[in-house]
């Protein structure tokens, strides 16, 4: 059995079965969902069931306002009428006996006066109510005086739909280019992300089997290239562990939490209905989960999350190896701050342009940043969820990815011989390029 | 069995030449002692026998074959800067260890338990390395070098952090691994350990050896010009001997004493010297000098041959 492939199945092994890449594994993805849900549950359950009283008082001289604003207020007012001077009404607002009471002067309907609410202060949702319920009200006053008919008020509210298409190869397709950019920039940052954590997990991995002393003992056994691949690959491998057992507990979790999600909520939860609600105001934006769902999937299709893998693959190894080098030339990780730094410069392109090329995506320098070994990982996934991306691009910047790791993993290797049997004195970058060069 | 040769060997990291130019044979059968001051370059050696690093000029052969990645799983290294997985389980680790040398699931795990065994240590199979004792610890070691049955076994300082009775086992093992027909490489500067345990030695100074050939050979050269004695009363007599230039007290202690004698000193002198100041001069031997003597000459006189050159 090849030497890379044991050192590499020791690293996954010891690795998978560590305390704490079983917690981080498993308490994540319940951290993400907890995350998501509690504040929908927040929301949800602390929701403001209190009825409000609240007096009207009408100046308008148009009775028929009053009652419109009335009835454009939602669930949760009462309404009433009394004939008290307004020191009255704020001095029962003071007592308690009423909520608040609004005004709506004369001159509101010309638009010379305000409206007016008063309270003891009113929270968001109560403030948010009264506001549109008397901007609705006035203005179908205002379009029915203008001589209106019923058919023009319908006309006004009708829904405009405006729906995109993105054509490709395969044939129109419904954009869905929302949701791209969520999953997309998520996938991206997921693969920055994971590329560091792991990367640094190798570079732990090696200053630990270099201060342990380890490494010599292994040295004798293997070639340094060897240990340092298998050390590679095997964390690599613990990654895709880590990332496959999180993806089947969030569709897991995601199965049980959203079912369980829309009955905490009940039809409060439904956007649709909230908007219905309202008369006088254009309905919500129709909102399809099974579309958005489709448009999830969409993104999310096999060869994506293929490409996906092999991006994360790629710019894993890619630094991996530079991280190996640099740990082989610390005793602690401390020592390591100078020497990361031109391996994390180059990691931290692609987080600068990646507004960037979510506008144009297909604009040359996202193109070129595409296809930067550096920045593909994270920029042509991004590109790829957003865009049709000619296959070539793909190819191209895999073929350069490939290139540059089998460059990298040379020069990596060669320091990495030398580093791990250097004791005591602290290298400069001077010093690694050095190592690189010895034969 | 294959004897090791290493022959003209110079190793230079950036301006410090740390191997110059040492050759060396360790025959099989045989203890092979690497003796030596710290930084004299005997681990710089040890690394590149161990196919660890390779030689700036010079070349390392096992029998024919230039020591590699072929030679490294016959080999066993016992390096004297220990170090074990500490998380891992000792028989995981072991097994792991032996794999890396090329032996079959099946083999290692066979060899884990019979060599645990051996050393009273099955109980340790499931601990974790940082739960053991140092001294424990350094077992576990010591058979990572001999789990694989290698044919040319190298240990650094082999006996150090280790009690009698632990040090007494890893002794027999070792004169066992002789016995077998192994090649055993020693390197120490535990002087009485070499004198107990090695054929053959070989004496590192400065990156150079300075002496070099089987012990007995080695003592015999610098001839039977030490003196032993065990006495009664004041010592006043042997300050004045030293005194006049006759000889140099190398061990001095209450009742017991150890000289060399002078070019032209006879050992009757002492003895003559001794029972005029003596009260009673219980023993009175002319014998070889210990080994750590011979290493402090040997050092001292390469020491003045440098800055004379």
């Amino acid at each position: 059995m090849s030497k890379i492939f044991l050192i590499a199945r020791s690293e996954l092994l010891r690795r998978v079965r560590s305390k704490t890449f079983v917690l981080t594994t498993l308490l994540a993805p319940l951290l993400i969902v907890a995350a998501t849900l509690l504040p929908i549950l927040v929301v949800v359950l602390t929701q403001d069931d209190t009825v409000r009283t609240v007096a009207l008082v009408n100046q308008t001289g148009e009775p028929a306002l009053a009652d419109s604003v009335a009835a454009a207020l939602p669930d949760g007012f009462r309404v009433v009428q009394p004939a008290l001077p307004l020191d009255s009404l704020r001095a029962r607002v003071l007592r308690g006996g009423l909520d608040g009471f609004l005004v709506l002067p004369r001159g509101l309907l010309a638009g010379t006066e305000e409206a007016a609410y008063y309270s003891r202060g009113a929270g968001l949702g109560a403030q948010e109510g009264v506001r549109s319920a008397v901007r609705d009200a006035v203005r179908l006053h205002r379009i029915r005086a203008a001589g209106a008919t019923d058919a023009v008020i319908a006309a006004l509210d009708a829904p405009v739909a405006l729906s995109l298409v993105t054509v490709t190869e395969r044939g129109d397709e419904a954009d869905t280019a929302f949701v791209s950019i969520i999953v997309g920039m998520m996938m991206g940052l997921l693969i920055y992300i994971a590329v560091l954590i792991y990367g640094i997990t190798v570079m732990r991995g090696v200053i630990e089997e270099k201060t342990s002393r380890i490494v010599e003992v292994i040295a004798s056994s293997a070639r340094p290239f060897e240990l340092m691949m298998g050390k590679v690959l095997g964390i690599g491998a613990t990654g895709l562990v880590q990332f496959a057992t999180w993806g089947a507990l969030l569709v897991v979790l995601g199965a049980v939490a959203g079912p369980l999600l829309a009955l905490t909520m009940g039809a409060a939860a439904d956007p649709a209905a909230l908007g219905a609600g309202m008369p006088g105001r254009p309905p919500a934006p129709e909102v399809d989960p099974a579309a958005l769902a489709e448009a999830i999937a969409a993104v999310l299709a096999p060869g994506r999350l293929l490409t996906f893998v092999a991006f994360f693959l790629g710019g894993y190894l890619l630094c991996a190896a530079l991280f190996a080098a640099v740990g082989s030339a610390v005793e602690q990780e401390s020592d390591a701050q100078t020497l990361q730094l031109p391996v994390m410069l180059p990691l931290l392109v692609p987080m600068f342009f990646l507004q960037y090329v979510i506008d144009r995506p297909d604009a040359p320098l996202s193109v070129g940043l595409s296809l930067f070994p550096f920045s593909a990982p994270m920029l042509m996934t991004v590109r790829m969820a957003m865009t049709a991306v000619p296959l070539w691009q793909v190819g191209l910047a895999f073929l350069l990815l490939a290139l540059s790791f089998v460059g990298l993993i040379w020069v990596a290797a060669r320091i990495y011989r030398v580093g791990i049997l250097m004791y005591g004195k602290k290298a400069t970058l001077r010093d690694l390029w050095r190592w690189a060069r010895t034969p | 069995m294959p004897a090791l040769h290493v022959e003209h060997v110079t190793k230079r990291y950036a301006r410090v030449v740390a191997v110059d130019g040492v050759s060396l044979t360790a025959e099989p059968g045989r203890i092979f002692g690497l003796l030596g001051p710290n930084g004299a370059g005997k681990t710089s050696t040890i690394r590149m026998i161990a196919a660890i690093t390779a030689p700036d000029e010079g070349r390392i052969r096992f029998g024919d074959m230039p020591v590699g990645p072929a030679t490294q799983q016959r080999m066993g290294y016992l390096p004297e800067e220990r170090g074990l997985y500490r998380k891992l389980r000792v028989g995981e680790q072991l097994v792991y260890l032996a794999r890396l040398k090329g032996l079959s699931a099946r083999a290692a795990e066979a060899a884990t338990r019979r060599w645990l065994e051996r050393f009273d240590a099955t109980g340790w199979y499931g601990n974790r390395v940082e739960e053991l004792s140092k001294g424990m610890q350094q077992k576990v070691q010591f058979l990572t070098t001999v789990l694989h049955d290698p044919d040319l076994l190298i240990f650094d300082e082999p006996f150090s952090g280790l009690d009698p009775l632990n040090a007494e086992l890893l002794h027999s093992v070792i004169t066992e691994q002789r016995a077998a027909g192994r090649t055993v490489l020693f390197a120490s500067h535990r002087m009485e350990q070499v004198e107990q345990l090695c054929d053959d030695l070989c004496l590192i100074a400065h990156g150079r050896v300075i002496l070099a050939g089987p012990l007995r050979e080695v003592k015999a050269r610098y001839g039977r010009d030490t003196v032993a004695l065990d006495f009664e009363g004041g010592i006043t007599w042997l300050d004045a001997l030293e005194a006049e230039g006759a000889v140099k007290v190398v061990v001095r202690s209450a009742g017991h004493a150890t000289l060399r004698l002078n070019e032209g000193t006879p050992p009757r002198r002492v003895l003559e010297a001794a029972l005029a100041g003596a009260r009673e001069v219980v023993r009175f031997e002319v014998e070889e000098p210990p080994l750590s003597e011979i290493f402090v000459q040997a050092v001292e006189q390469a020491a003045a041959e440098r800055a004379a050159a």
